[in-house]
Protein backbone atom coordinates (compact mmCIF):
# COMPACT_ATOMS: atom_id res chain seq x y z
CA UNK A 1 0.00 0.00 0.00
CA UNK A 2 2.74 2.49 0.95
CA UNK A 3 4.60 1.49 -2.17
CA UNK A 4 1.84 2.73 -4.40
CA UNK A 5 0.92 6.06 -2.85
CA UNK A 6 2.91 7.85 -5.47
CA UNK A 7 3.38 11.55 -5.11
CA UNK A 8 4.28 12.12 -8.74
CA UNK A 9 8.01 12.48 -9.19
CA UNK A 10 10.28 12.26 -12.19
CA UNK A 11 13.44 10.49 -11.25
CA UNK A 12 15.33 10.99 -14.49
CA UNK A 13 18.85 10.71 -13.22
CA UNK A 14 20.38 7.40 -12.28
CA UNK A 15 21.16 4.53 -14.58
CA UNK A 16 19.66 1.08 -14.23
CA UNK A 17 20.94 -2.07 -15.96
CA UNK A 18 18.88 -5.14 -16.73
CA UNK A 19 19.13 -8.23 -18.91
CA UNK A 20 17.14 -8.62 -22.10
CA UNK A 21 17.53 -12.00 -23.79
CA UNK A 22 21.10 -12.43 -22.55
CA UNK A 23 22.32 -8.92 -23.30
CA UNK A 24 22.79 -6.18 -20.75
CA UNK A 25 20.75 -3.07 -21.42
CA UNK A 26 21.13 0.19 -19.53
CA UNK A 27 18.28 2.60 -19.10
CA UNK A 28 17.26 5.40 -16.80
CA UNK A 29 15.36 4.88 -13.56
CA UNK A 30 11.64 5.54 -14.07
CA UNK A 31 11.58 4.20 -17.61
CA UNK A 32 9.29 1.34 -18.61
CA UNK A 33 11.14 -1.64 -20.12
CA UNK A 34 9.92 -0.93 -23.69
CA UNK A 35 11.21 2.64 -23.47
CA UNK A 36 14.63 1.58 -22.22
CA UNK A 37 14.85 -1.00 -25.01
CA UNK A 38 13.86 1.52 -27.65
CA UNK A 39 16.43 4.04 -26.45
CA UNK A 40 18.98 1.29 -27.01
CA UNK A 41 17.75 0.69 -30.54
CA UNK A 42 15.82 -2.48 -29.65
CA UNK A 43 12.34 -2.44 -31.20
CA UNK A 44 11.46 -6.15 -31.29
CA UNK A 45 10.20 -7.39 -27.93
CA UNK A 46 8.94 -10.88 -28.77
CA UNK A 47 7.89 -13.13 -31.65
CA UNK A 48 4.35 -14.15 -32.41
CA UNK A 49 3.76 -17.64 -30.99
CA UNK A 50 1.92 -18.75 -34.11
CA UNK A 51 3.62 -17.10 -37.09
CA UNK A 52 7.01 -16.35 -35.59
CA UNK A 53 6.80 -12.74 -36.79
CA UNK A 54 8.52 -10.15 -34.62
CA UNK A 55 6.38 -7.84 -32.48
CA UNK A 56 7.03 -4.53 -30.76
CA UNK A 57 4.97 -1.93 -28.99
CA UNK A 58 1.68 -0.79 -30.51
CA UNK A 59 -0.43 1.30 -28.12
CA UNK A 60 2.30 2.26 -25.66
CA UNK A 61 -0.08 2.56 -22.71
CA UNK A 62 -1.11 -0.90 -21.65
CA UNK A 63 -4.17 -1.61 -23.77
CA UNK A 64 -3.03 -3.96 -26.54
CA UNK A 65 -0.64 -6.48 -24.89
CA UNK A 66 1.55 -6.52 -28.03
CA UNK A 67 4.62 -5.64 -25.95
CA UNK A 68 4.39 -8.53 -23.51
CA UNK A 69 7.44 -10.37 -22.24
CA UNK A 70 8.51 -12.52 -19.33
CA UNK A 71 9.85 -10.38 -16.49
CA UNK A 72 11.68 -12.07 -13.61
CA UNK A 73 9.91 -15.29 -14.48
CA UNK A 74 6.43 -13.78 -14.66
CA UNK A 75 4.98 -14.25 -18.15
CA UNK A 76 2.90 -11.75 -20.13
CA UNK A 77 4.03 -8.58 -18.39
CA UNK A 78 3.37 -5.48 -20.46
CA UNK A 79 6.77 -3.90 -21.02
CA UNK A 80 5.28 -0.50 -21.81
CA UNK A 81 4.01 -0.33 -18.21
CA UNK A 82 6.61 -2.24 -16.24
CA UNK A 83 9.42 -0.07 -14.92
CA UNK A 84 13.03 -1.25 -15.17
CA UNK A 85 14.86 -2.38 -12.06
CA UNK A 86 18.51 -3.16 -11.47
CA UNK A 87 19.31 -6.76 -12.42
CA UNK A 88 15.84 -7.46 -13.78
CA UNK A 89 15.63 -10.37 -16.23
CA UNK A 90 13.45 -9.77 -19.25
CA UNK A 91 12.97 -12.38 -21.92
CA UNK A 92 10.96 -12.62 -25.12
CA UNK A 93 9.50 -15.98 -24.13
CA UNK A 94 5.80 -15.62 -23.83
CA UNK A 95 3.08 -17.79 -22.52
CA UNK A 96 1.45 -19.37 -25.53
CA UNK A 97 -1.88 -19.71 -23.76
CA UNK A 98 -2.18 -15.98 -23.39
CA UNK A 99 -3.92 -13.64 -25.85
CA UNK A 100 -5.62 -14.43 -29.12
CA UNK A 101 -3.32 -14.55 -32.09
CA UNK B 1 -10.79 0.41 3.29
CA UNK B 2 -13.73 2.77 3.89
CA UNK B 3 -14.00 5.98 1.89
CA UNK B 4 -16.61 8.55 0.90
CA UNK B 5 -15.81 8.54 -2.81
CA UNK B 6 -13.91 6.18 -5.09
CA UNK B 7 -12.72 7.58 -8.40
CA UNK B 8 -11.74 5.25 -11.24
CA UNK B 9 -9.09 6.92 -13.42
CA UNK B 10 -6.39 9.43 -12.42
CA UNK B 11 -6.53 11.47 -15.63
CA UNK B 12 -7.32 15.19 -15.58
CA UNK B 13 -11.02 14.53 -14.90
CA UNK B 14 -10.45 12.12 -12.02
CA UNK B 15 -7.74 14.13 -10.28
CA UNK B 16 -9.64 17.42 -10.48
CA UNK B 17 -12.72 15.66 -9.04
CA UNK B 18 -10.64 14.30 -6.18
CA UNK B 19 -9.29 17.76 -5.37
CA UNK B 20 -12.76 19.34 -5.23
CA UNK B 21 -14.09 16.57 -2.99
CA UNK B 22 -11.08 16.53 -0.65
CA UNK B 23 -11.32 20.33 -0.28
CA UNK B 24 -14.78 19.78 1.26
CA UNK B 25 -13.42 17.23 3.67
CA UNK B 26 -14.43 14.01 1.96
CA UNK B 27 -12.22 10.95 2.10
CA UNK B 28 -11.27 10.10 -1.47
CA UNK B 29 -9.32 7.33 -3.15
CA UNK B 30 -8.38 7.34 -6.84
CA UNK B 31 -7.35 4.14 -8.62
CA UNK B 32 -5.51 3.98 -11.94
CA UNK B 33 -4.15 1.06 -13.91
CA UNK B 34 -1.16 3.01 -15.28
CA UNK B 35 2.06 3.29 -13.30
CA UNK B 36 1.68 7.00 -12.71
CA UNK B 37 -1.21 9.45 -12.46
CA UNK B 38 -2.06 11.91 -15.25
CA UNK B 39 -3.83 9.84 -17.90
CA UNK B 40 -3.49 11.17 -21.42
CA UNK B 41 -2.31 14.52 -20.09
CA UNK B 42 1.11 12.92 -19.72
CA UNK B 43 1.75 12.85 -23.47
CA UNK B 44 0.48 16.33 -24.28
CA UNK B 45 2.94 19.05 -25.24
CA UNK B 46 2.06 21.89 -27.56
CA UNK B 47 1.57 25.61 -27.89
CA UNK B 48 -1.89 26.63 -26.87
CA UNK B 49 -3.06 29.74 -28.77
CA UNK B 50 -5.58 30.48 -26.02
CA UNK B 51 -2.91 30.96 -23.37
CA UNK B 52 -0.96 34.22 -22.96
CA UNK B 53 1.86 34.40 -25.51
CA UNK B 54 4.78 34.53 -23.04
CA UNK B 55 3.56 31.40 -21.38
CA UNK B 56 1.63 29.44 -23.97
CA UNK B 57 3.15 25.99 -23.65
CA UNK B 58 0.62 23.33 -22.65
CA UNK B 59 2.88 20.78 -20.98
CA UNK B 60 0.60 18.00 -19.77
CA UNK B 61 3.34 16.31 -17.70
CA UNK B 62 3.79 19.43 -15.61
CA UNK B 63 0.05 20.01 -15.25
CA UNK B 64 -0.45 16.37 -14.21
CA UNK B 65 2.29 16.56 -11.61
CA UNK B 66 0.91 19.81 -10.14
CA UNK B 67 -2.62 18.41 -9.95
CA UNK B 68 -1.35 15.20 -8.36
CA UNK B 69 0.67 17.09 -5.77
CA UNK B 70 -2.35 19.22 -4.93
CA UNK B 71 -4.56 16.15 -4.52
CA UNK B 72 -2.05 14.30 -2.36
CA UNK B 73 -1.53 17.39 -0.19
CA UNK B 74 -5.28 17.48 0.42
CA UNK B 75 -5.16 13.88 1.64
CA UNK B 76 -6.32 12.06 -1.49
CA UNK B 77 -4.99 8.51 -1.81
CA UNK B 78 -3.90 7.56 -5.32
CA UNK B 79 -3.41 3.86 -6.01
CA UNK B 80 -1.53 3.26 -9.25
CA UNK B 81 -1.25 -0.06 -11.09
CA UNK B 82 -4.66 -0.83 -9.70
CA UNK B 83 -7.96 -1.55 -11.36
CA UNK B 84 -11.45 -2.59 -10.26
CA UNK B 85 -12.70 -5.99 -11.32
CA UNK B 86 -16.06 -6.18 -9.55
CA UNK B 87 -18.41 -3.61 -8.05
CA UNK B 88 -21.26 -4.63 -5.75
CA UNK B 89 -24.21 -2.47 -4.81
CA UNK B 90 -23.82 0.70 -2.71
CA UNK B 91 -20.77 0.06 -3.12
CA UNK B 92 -18.15 -2.58 -2.52
CA UNK B 93 -15.36 -2.27 -5.06
CA UNK B 94 -12.97 -5.18 -5.51
CA UNK B 95 -9.58 -4.02 -6.72
CA UNK B 96 -6.41 -5.67 -7.97
CA UNK B 97 -4.16 -4.16 -5.30
CA UNK B 98 -2.48 -6.86 -3.24
CA UNK B 99 -2.88 -5.18 0.14
CA UNK B 100 -6.17 -3.29 -0.17
CA UNK B 101 -8.48 -5.89 -1.67
CA UNK B 102 -11.80 -4.09 -1.37
CA UNK B 103 -12.98 -0.54 -0.93
CA UNK B 104 -16.32 0.37 0.65
CA UNK B 105 -17.56 3.66 -0.70
CA UNK B 106 -20.68 5.81 -0.69
CA UNK B 107 -20.21 7.15 -4.20
CA UNK B 108 -18.22 6.49 -7.37
CA UNK B 109 -16.95 8.75 -10.13
CA UNK B 110 -15.97 7.01 -13.34
CA UNK B 111 -13.26 8.93 -15.20
CA UNK B 112 -11.62 6.27 -17.36
CA UNK B 113 -11.00 8.42 -20.44
CA UNK B 114 -10.64 7.14 -23.98
CA UNK B 115 -8.92 4.48 -26.07
CA UNK B 116 -7.74 4.51 -29.63
CA UNK B 117 -9.59 2.73 -32.37
CA UNK B 118 -7.44 0.24 -34.25
CA UNK B 119 -6.52 1.04 -37.83
CA UNK B 120 -5.89 -2.32 -39.47
CA UNK B 121 -4.00 -1.35 -42.62
CA UNK B 122 -2.31 -4.33 -44.30
CA UNK B 123 0.96 -5.03 -42.48
CA UNK B 124 0.02 -3.07 -39.35
CA UNK B 125 1.35 -5.68 -36.90
CA UNK B 126 4.95 -5.21 -38.04
CA UNK B 127 7.49 -3.85 -35.61
CA UNK B 128 7.59 -0.09 -36.20
CA UNK B 129 3.86 0.31 -36.86
CA UNK B 130 2.50 2.03 -33.75
CA UNK B 131 -0.57 3.95 -32.71
CA UNK B 132 -0.55 7.73 -32.69
CA UNK B 133 -1.04 7.64 -28.90
CA UNK B 134 2.13 5.57 -28.49
CA UNK B 135 3.98 8.03 -30.72
CA UNK B 136 2.75 10.91 -28.55
CA UNK B 137 3.60 9.21 -25.25
CA UNK B 138 7.05 8.03 -26.33
CA UNK B 139 7.96 11.38 -27.85
CA UNK B 140 6.66 13.74 -25.20
CA UNK B 141 6.59 11.73 -21.98
CA UNK B 142 9.52 9.36 -22.41
CA UNK B 143 11.63 11.54 -24.73
CA UNK B 144 12.50 8.60 -26.94
CA UNK B 145 12.49 8.74 -30.72
CA UNK B 146 10.14 6.09 -32.11
CA UNK B 147 12.00 6.18 -35.43
CA UNK B 148 13.91 8.41 -37.78
CA UNK B 149 11.73 8.45 -40.92
CA UNK B 150 8.04 8.43 -40.14
CA UNK B 151 4.73 8.58 -41.97
CA UNK B 152 1.26 8.96 -40.51
CA UNK B 153 -1.80 7.05 -41.67
CA UNK B 154 -5.07 8.74 -40.73
CA UNK B 155 -5.44 12.51 -40.98
CA UNK B 156 -7.33 14.09 -38.08
CA UNK B 157 -6.75 16.86 -35.53
CA UNK B 158 -4.93 14.49 -33.13
CA UNK B 159 -2.60 12.95 -35.71
CA UNK B 160 -1.75 16.37 -37.13
CA UNK B 161 -0.88 17.70 -33.71
CA UNK B 162 1.23 14.64 -32.86
CA UNK B 163 3.05 14.90 -36.21
CA UNK B 164 3.93 18.50 -35.40
CA UNK B 165 5.17 17.48 -31.94
CA UNK B 166 7.36 14.76 -33.47
CA UNK B 167 8.80 17.10 -36.06
CA UNK B 168 9.55 19.52 -33.25
CA UNK B 169 11.41 16.72 -31.47
CA UNK B 170 13.67 16.32 -34.51
CA UNK B 171 12.00 13.33 -36.16
CA UNK B 172 11.72 13.38 -39.94
CA UNK B 173 7.98 13.27 -40.73
CA UNK B 174 7.70 12.47 -44.44
CA UNK B 175 3.99 12.96 -44.77
CA UNK B 176 0.46 12.19 -43.66
CA UNK B 177 -1.79 9.91 -45.70
CA UNK B 178 -5.25 8.40 -45.56
CA UNK B 179 -5.70 4.67 -44.89
CA UNK B 180 -6.64 2.47 -47.85
CA UNK B 181 -10.41 1.94 -47.87
CA UNK B 182 -11.59 -1.40 -46.50
CA UNK B 183 -14.57 -2.90 -44.75
CA UNK B 184 -13.32 -1.62 -41.43
CA UNK B 185 -12.01 1.72 -42.54
CA UNK B 186 -14.37 3.72 -44.69
CA UNK B 187 -14.94 7.29 -43.54
CA UNK B 188 -11.28 7.67 -42.64
CA UNK B 189 -10.38 6.89 -46.26
CA UNK B 190 -12.66 9.48 -47.79
CA UNK B 191 -10.84 12.71 -48.74
CA UNK B 192 -14.04 14.72 -48.70
CA UNK B 193 -15.16 13.60 -45.23
CA UNK B 194 -11.63 14.04 -43.88
CA UNK B 195 -11.41 17.58 -45.21
CA UNK B 196 -14.88 18.44 -43.92
CA UNK B 197 -14.00 17.15 -40.45
CA UNK B 198 -10.78 19.15 -40.39
CA UNK B 199 -12.55 22.23 -41.67
CA UNK B 200 -15.24 21.92 -39.00
CA UNK B 201 -12.60 21.47 -36.31
CA UNK B 202 -10.83 24.54 -37.63
CA UNK B 203 -13.97 26.55 -37.39
CA UNK B 204 -14.07 25.89 -33.68
CA UNK B 205 -10.38 25.88 -32.90
CA UNK B 206 -8.86 29.26 -33.52
CA UNK B 207 -5.25 28.21 -33.99
CA UNK B 208 -3.16 28.64 -37.07
CA UNK B 209 -2.99 24.97 -37.77
CA UNK B 210 -6.68 24.61 -38.34
CA UNK B 211 -7.17 27.99 -39.92
CA UNK B 212 -5.41 26.46 -42.89
CA UNK B 213 -8.30 24.05 -43.22
CA UNK B 214 -10.84 26.67 -42.20
CA UNK B 215 -10.61 28.36 -45.55
CA UNK B 216 -12.22 25.31 -47.11
CA UNK B 217 -15.29 25.57 -44.98
CA UNK B 218 -16.54 28.73 -46.63
CA UNK B 219 -19.18 27.30 -48.88
CA UNK B 220 -19.57 23.60 -49.38
CA UNK B 221 -16.43 21.64 -50.06
CA UNK B 222 -16.81 20.90 -53.71
CA UNK B 223 -15.31 18.14 -55.77
CA UNK B 224 -13.43 20.91 -57.54
CA UNK B 225 -11.62 21.87 -54.33
CA UNK B 226 -10.72 18.24 -53.82
CA UNK B 227 -9.49 17.80 -57.37
CA UNK B 228 -7.29 20.80 -56.84
CA UNK B 229 -5.85 19.16 -53.75
CA UNK B 230 -4.11 16.74 -56.05
CA UNK B 231 -1.95 19.57 -57.32
CA UNK B 232 -1.99 21.94 -54.38
CA UNK B 233 -0.35 20.05 -51.61
CA UNK B 234 -1.20 21.29 -48.14
CA UNK B 235 1.82 21.69 -45.89
CA UNK B 236 1.70 22.45 -42.19
CA UNK B 237 5.02 23.55 -40.75
CA UNK B 238 6.72 21.68 -43.53
CA UNK B 239 4.78 18.42 -43.09
CA UNK B 240 3.02 17.40 -46.31
CA UNK B 241 -0.63 16.40 -45.86
CA UNK B 242 -1.76 14.15 -48.70
CA UNK B 243 -5.55 14.12 -48.71
CA UNK B 244 -5.64 12.35 -52.07
CA UNK B 245 -3.22 9.54 -51.33
CA UNK B 246 -3.59 6.38 -49.27
CA UNK B 247 -1.20 3.94 -47.68
CA UNK B 248 -2.32 0.54 -48.98
CA UNK B 249 0.32 -1.62 -47.35
CA UNK B 250 3.07 -1.50 -44.77
CA UNK B 251 6.04 -3.54 -46.01
CA UNK B 252 9.15 -5.03 -44.45
CA UNK B 253 10.63 -8.38 -43.69
CA UNK B 254 11.29 -8.21 -40.00
CA UNK B 255 10.13 -4.69 -39.36
CA UNK B 256 8.75 -1.70 -41.20
CA UNK B 257 10.91 -0.83 -44.21
CA UNK B 258 8.51 0.99 -46.50
CA UNK B 259 4.90 1.83 -47.28
CA UNK B 260 3.02 1.47 -50.56
CA UNK B 261 1.12 4.57 -51.59
CA UNK B 262 -1.65 4.84 -54.15
CA UNK B 263 -3.72 7.74 -55.38
CA UNK B 264 -7.29 8.20 -54.19
CA UNK B 265 -10.19 9.51 -56.23
CA UNK B 266 -12.28 12.37 -54.87
CA UNK B 267 -14.74 9.77 -53.54
CA UNK B 268 -12.02 7.77 -51.84
CA UNK B 269 -11.48 5.00 -54.37
CA UNK B 270 -8.04 3.64 -55.03
CA UNK B 271 -6.47 4.30 -58.37
CA UNK B 272 -4.91 0.93 -59.09
CA UNK B 273 -2.54 1.99 -61.85
CA UNK B 274 -0.05 4.12 -60.06
CA UNK B 275 1.81 3.18 -56.95
CA UNK B 276 4.80 4.53 -55.15
CA UNK B 277 7.04 3.16 -52.44
CA UNK B 278 8.19 5.40 -49.64
CA UNK B 279 11.05 4.18 -47.45
CA UNK B 280 10.35 4.67 -43.74
CA UNK B 281 11.06 2.82 -40.51
CA UNK B 282 8.02 3.91 -38.55
CA UNK B 283 4.32 4.23 -39.31
CA UNK B 284 1.95 6.00 -36.91
CA UNK B 285 -1.64 4.86 -37.22
CA UNK B 286 -4.51 7.13 -36.21
CA UNK B 287 -7.91 5.48 -36.16
CA UNK B 288 -9.68 7.96 -33.87
CA UNK B 289 -10.75 7.80 -30.22
CA UNK B 290 -13.52 5.94 -28.39
CA UNK B 291 -14.82 6.50 -24.84
CA UNK B 292 -13.51 3.74 -22.51
CA UNK B 293 -16.67 2.56 -20.82
CA UNK B 294 -16.13 -0.96 -19.47
CA UNK B 295 -16.15 0.28 -15.86
CA UNK B 296 -19.69 1.67 -16.30
CA UNK B 297 -20.84 -1.80 -17.22
CA UNK B 298 -19.47 -3.07 -13.89
CA UNK B 299 -22.05 -0.88 -12.13
CA UNK B 300 -24.83 -1.55 -14.67
CA UNK B 301 -25.21 2.00 -15.94
CA UNK B 302 -27.70 2.45 -18.76
CA UNK B 303 -25.68 2.96 -21.97
CA UNK B 304 -26.50 4.93 -25.14
CA UNK B 305 -24.86 5.06 -28.56
CA UNK B 306 -24.23 8.64 -29.66
CA UNK B 307 -21.73 8.71 -32.56
CA UNK B 308 -21.39 12.50 -32.29
CA UNK B 309 -19.86 11.99 -28.81
CA UNK B 310 -17.58 9.21 -30.02
CA UNK B 311 -19.71 6.08 -29.55
CA UNK B 312 -21.34 4.18 -26.70
CA UNK B 313 -21.35 6.14 -23.44
CA UNK B 314 -23.13 5.88 -20.08
CA UNK B 315 -26.42 7.78 -20.07
CA UNK B 316 -26.05 10.86 -17.86
CA UNK B 317 -27.64 14.21 -17.13
CA UNK B 318 -26.07 17.64 -17.62
CA UNK B 319 -24.63 17.43 -14.13
CA UNK B 320 -22.91 14.13 -14.92
CA UNK B 321 -25.12 11.83 -12.84
CA UNK B 322 -25.68 8.40 -14.34
CA UNK B 323 -28.75 6.20 -14.09
CA UNK B 324 -27.31 4.53 -10.99
CA UNK B 325 -27.69 6.51 -7.74
CA UNK B 326 -24.30 7.51 -6.41
CA UNK B 327 -22.45 6.95 -9.69
CA UNK B 328 -21.16 9.94 -11.65
CA UNK B 329 -19.04 10.29 -14.81
CA UNK B 330 -16.46 12.85 -15.94
CA UNK B 331 -14.05 13.37 -18.80
CA UNK B 332 -13.76 11.39 -22.01
CA UNK B 333 -15.99 8.57 -20.75
CA UNK B 334 -18.85 11.01 -21.49
CA UNK B 335 -17.60 11.89 -25.01
CA UNK B 336 -14.28 12.71 -26.62
CA UNK B 337 -13.00 16.21 -25.92
CA UNK B 338 -9.75 17.91 -24.92
CA UNK B 339 -8.06 17.98 -21.54
CA UNK B 340 -9.49 21.35 -20.47
CA UNK B 341 -13.03 20.06 -20.87
CA UNK B 342 -12.11 16.90 -18.92
CA UNK B 343 -10.81 19.04 -16.05
CA UNK B 344 -13.92 21.22 -16.01
CA UNK B 345 -16.10 18.10 -16.06
CA UNK B 346 -14.10 16.67 -13.18
CA UNK B 347 -15.07 19.68 -11.12
CA UNK B 348 -18.69 19.50 -12.23
CA UNK B 349 -19.04 15.82 -11.30
CA UNK B 350 -17.55 16.54 -7.87
CA UNK B 351 -19.90 19.48 -7.23
CA UNK B 352 -22.88 17.55 -8.50
CA UNK B 353 -22.06 14.80 -6.00
CA UNK B 354 -21.49 17.35 -3.21
CA UNK B 355 -24.85 18.92 -4.00
CA UNK B 356 -26.55 15.56 -3.64
CA UNK B 357 -24.87 15.23 -0.24
CA UNK B 358 -26.15 18.73 0.57
CA UNK B 359 -22.65 20.05 1.02
CA UNK B 360 -22.79 22.82 -1.61
CA UNK B 361 -25.42 25.20 -2.95
CA UNK B 362 -27.01 24.93 -6.35
CA UNK B 363 -25.26 28.09 -7.64
CA UNK B 364 -21.90 26.39 -7.36
CA UNK B 365 -23.06 23.48 -9.48
CA UNK B 366 -24.45 25.85 -12.11
CA UNK B 367 -21.17 27.76 -12.11
CA UNK B 368 -19.21 24.54 -12.63
CA UNK B 369 -21.58 23.61 -15.43
CA UNK B 370 -20.91 26.92 -17.15
CA UNK B 371 -17.15 26.44 -16.79
CA UNK B 372 -17.43 23.30 -18.91
CA UNK B 373 -18.96 25.39 -21.71
CA UNK B 374 -16.13 27.93 -21.40
CA UNK B 375 -13.50 25.18 -21.47
CA UNK B 376 -15.09 23.81 -24.63
CA UNK B 377 -14.74 27.17 -26.36
CA UNK B 378 -11.15 27.53 -25.20
CA UNK B 379 -10.02 24.07 -26.29
CA UNK B 380 -7.37 24.16 -28.98
CA UNK B 381 -8.19 20.65 -30.12
CA UNK B 382 -11.59 19.39 -31.18
CA UNK B 383 -11.94 15.66 -31.85
CA UNK B 384 -15.59 15.32 -32.81
CA UNK B 385 -16.74 18.50 -34.54
CA UNK B 386 -20.41 18.03 -33.69
CA UNK B 387 -19.84 17.43 -30.00
CA UNK B 388 -22.32 20.12 -28.94
CA UNK B 389 -25.10 18.45 -30.88
CA UNK B 390 -24.01 15.18 -29.27
CA UNK B 391 -24.37 16.74 -25.81
CA UNK B 392 -27.88 17.94 -26.73
CA UNK B 393 -28.83 14.44 -27.89
CA UNK B 394 -27.62 13.11 -24.53
CA UNK B 395 -29.80 15.66 -22.72
CA UNK B 396 -32.84 14.59 -24.74
CA UNK B 397 -32.15 10.91 -24.13
CA UNK B 398 -31.84 11.53 -20.40
CA UNK B 399 -35.19 13.33 -20.33
CA UNK B 400 -36.76 10.54 -22.32
CA UNK B 401 -35.36 7.99 -19.86
CA UNK B 402 -36.59 9.98 -16.85
CA UNK B 403 -40.02 10.15 -18.50
CA UNK B 404 -40.08 6.39 -18.84
CA UNK B 405 -39.02 6.01 -15.21
CA UNK B 406 -41.68 8.53 -14.20
CA UNK B 407 -39.17 10.72 -12.41
CA UNK B 408 -39.27 14.49 -12.57
CA UNK B 409 -35.80 15.80 -13.35
C1 LIG C 1 -3.98 8.74 -27.50
C2 LIG C 1 -4.69 9.97 -27.04
C3 LIG C 1 -4.12 11.22 -27.28
C4 LIG C 1 -4.76 12.38 -26.86
N1 LIG C 1 -4.17 13.59 -27.09
C5 LIG C 1 -4.77 14.72 -26.67
C6 LIG C 1 -4.16 15.99 -26.85
O1 LIG C 1 -3.08 16.09 -27.43
N2 LIG C 1 -4.81 17.09 -26.39
C7 LIG C 1 -6.01 17.00 -25.74
O2 LIG C 1 -6.54 18.02 -25.31
N3 LIG C 1 -6.59 15.82 -25.58
C8 LIG C 1 -6.01 14.68 -26.00
N4 LIG C 1 -6.63 13.47 -25.84
C9 LIG C 1 -7.97 13.44 -25.25
C10 LIG C 1 -7.80 13.10 -23.80
O3 LIG C 1 -8.55 11.99 -23.59
C11 LIG C 1 -8.15 14.28 -22.92
O4 LIG C 1 -7.24 15.32 -23.13
C12 LIG C 1 -8.07 13.96 -21.42
O5 LIG C 1 -6.85 13.35 -21.08
C13 LIG C 1 -9.21 13.14 -20.97
O6 LIG C 1 -9.15 13.07 -19.58
P1 LIG C 1 -9.85 11.93 -18.77
O7 LIG C 1 -9.52 12.22 -17.35
O8 LIG C 1 -11.24 11.81 -19.18
O9 LIG C 1 -9.14 10.59 -19.26
P2 LIG C 1 -7.62 10.13 -19.36
O10 LIG C 1 -6.70 11.25 -19.40
O11 LIG C 1 -7.59 9.14 -20.47
O12 LIG C 1 -7.39 9.34 -17.99
C14 LIG C 1 -8.08 8.16 -17.70
C15 LIG C 1 -7.27 7.35 -16.73
O13 LIG C 1 -8.06 6.25 -16.32
C16 LIG C 1 -7.26 5.11 -16.25
N5 LIG C 1 -8.15 3.96 -16.40
C17 LIG C 1 -8.93 3.64 -17.45
N6 LIG C 1 -9.66 2.54 -17.19
C18 LIG C 1 -9.34 2.16 -15.94
C19 LIG C 1 -9.77 1.09 -15.11
N7 LIG C 1 -10.71 0.22 -15.50
N8 LIG C 1 -9.21 0.99 -13.89
C20 LIG C 1 -8.27 1.87 -13.47
N9 LIG C 1 -7.85 2.90 -14.21
C21 LIG C 1 -8.37 3.05 -15.43
C22 LIG C 1 -6.25 5.27 -17.34
O14 LIG C 1 -5.08 4.54 -17.03
C23 LIG C 1 -6.01 6.77 -17.35
O15 LIG C 1 -4.90 7.13 -16.56
C24 LIG C 1 -6.01 12.29 -26.22
C25 LIG C 1 -6.57 11.03 -25.98
C26 LIG C 1 -5.92 9.88 -26.37
C27 LIG C 1 -6.55 8.54 -26.10
S1 LIG D 1 2.22 -1.57 -26.25
FE1 LIG D 1 0.12 -1.97 -25.99
S2 LIG D 1 0.14 -2.90 -24.03
FE2 LIG D 1 2.17 -2.31 -24.25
Amino acid sequence: MKRKEIPYKDLKSDKVSFIFNDITVTGVRGQPIAVALMSNGIYTIRHCEVTGEPRGIYCGIGHCYECRATVNGIPSKRTCLTLIEEGMIVSSDTDISYGAE
Amino acid sequence: MDVDVLIVGAGPAGIVSSIELAKRGLKVVVIDEYYKPGGRLLGQLYEDPNLPKENNLWDGKVIASKLTEEAVALGVTILCETTAWKIEEQFIVYITDTTVKEIHTKAIILATGAIEKALPVKGWTKVGAISVGAAQTFTNLHNVKVGSNVVFVGIDPLSISVALEMKHAGINVLGMFLPAPSMLVSEKSNPKITLETLALASNLAPNKLFRIFGKFVKGKISNLVLSMLKFNLIKINGIPIYLRKAVTEINGKRKVESVTIKKLSVKGQINRDQEKTLYVNTVCLSGGLLPLVDSSQLVNCEMVDIPKLGGIVPLHNQFLKTTIDGVYVAGNITGIEGAKVAMAQGKLAALSLLYDLQLVEQDEVIEAFESVEVARIESPLQFYPEIKIGRQIMKDKWEEFQGVRGVVN
